[in-house]
């Protein structure tokens, strides 16, 4: 059990590929997650982007749902976590890992519009969850999971970490 | 059981210094995203995978010992980062059914 109250199993596992595309005309990035077999490569139009396919890699999607209570949490907002080996002291997240310490992890969890063109991120509500799922067996030991936005990385293009992703799986070289 | 008697028992090489914990499953899988949502906590993860991100996923779901089948090392920032969380990083020459067969004569 949290300390908030909820204990937190995963549900509704469904397995498929997170899509990326970028804007040809605005530079912004947008990712998507799918069920189907094959992952889809079209380029369209929608509204003021025009969306080019840049890769896929396979990935599952889940829900948090407490054992407790009917709450659960969607994280839709969310396509991937990210654990944080970030150094650069002019941003927040590598401020946070110095200052967390030694049996700290900061993982950022990536939300599907990495380039915040649409001015959204991965909900306080999702993040609050994601936390409380991944600390919830923490409590004997010293290790703690600090989990954050995406938006609080000062430049996405830039942030060092490593991306929990099946990626290149489904490529042949 | 303690990694240190399955190391014992089922003939795996050491990549790291492990940290003597109590296991008490297993979960085989090559796949990060399959791991943080199938891994339980205190599991043996069985693995062809070496990649750094499997080690980003285990810690995730507080996995003590990893055994990469088939001889495969890691690299050394990969050994690097599972000493820095704590994960036990082992090597089997067997393949991954051969060494799942040494862990349900343990009784796993």
């Amino acid at each position: 059990m949290s300390p908030h109250g909820h204990r937190w199993y995963m549900a509704d596992i469904r397995a498929g590929y997170i899509v990326t595309e970028s804007c040809h005309e605005c530079g912004a990035r947008s990712s998507f997650f799918t069920t189907e077999s094959v992952p889809p490569v079209d380029e369209y139009r929608e509204g003021r982007h025009y969306w080019i396919y840049q890769g896929n890699f396979q990935a599952v999607k889940f829900r948090l749902q407490c054992d407790g209570c009917s709450k659960h949490v969607d994280l839709e907002d969310m396509v991937a976590l990210m654990l944080s080996t970030c150094d650069d002291q002019d941003c927040a997240v590598g401020r946070l890992v110095r200052d967390r310490g030694e049996g700290a992890w900061v993982y950022v969890a990536l939300c599907k519009s990495s380039s915040h063109a649409s001015g959204k991120c991965v909900s306080a509500e999702s993040i609050e969850a994601l936390d409380q799922y991944f600390n919830q067996d923490n409590e004997a030991s010293e290790k703690r999971v600090t989990v954050v936005p995406c938006s609080m990385c000062s430049n996405m293009d830039t942030c060092r970490g490593i991306v929990i992703a099946d990626a290149g799986l489904t490529e042949i070289y | 059981m303690k990694i240190s008697e399955i190391v014992q028992k089922t003939g795996v090489q050491a990549i790291n210094d492990f940290r003597d914990k109590n296991v008490d499953r297993v979960y085989i899988s090559d796949m990060v995203s399959d791991i943080i949502t199938g891994a339980k906590p205190n599991s043996i993860l069985v693995t062809l995978q070496t990649h750094k991100s499997l080690i980003a996923a285990a810690n995730l779901v507080n996995v003590p010992m990893i055994v990469i089948v088939r001889g495969r090392r890691p690299a050394d920032d990969v050994v690097e980062l599972a000493t820095k969380v704590g994960i036990g990083l082992f090597t089997s020459d067997l393949d991954t059914w051969g060494y799942a067969k040494k862990l349900t004569e343990l009784g796993f």
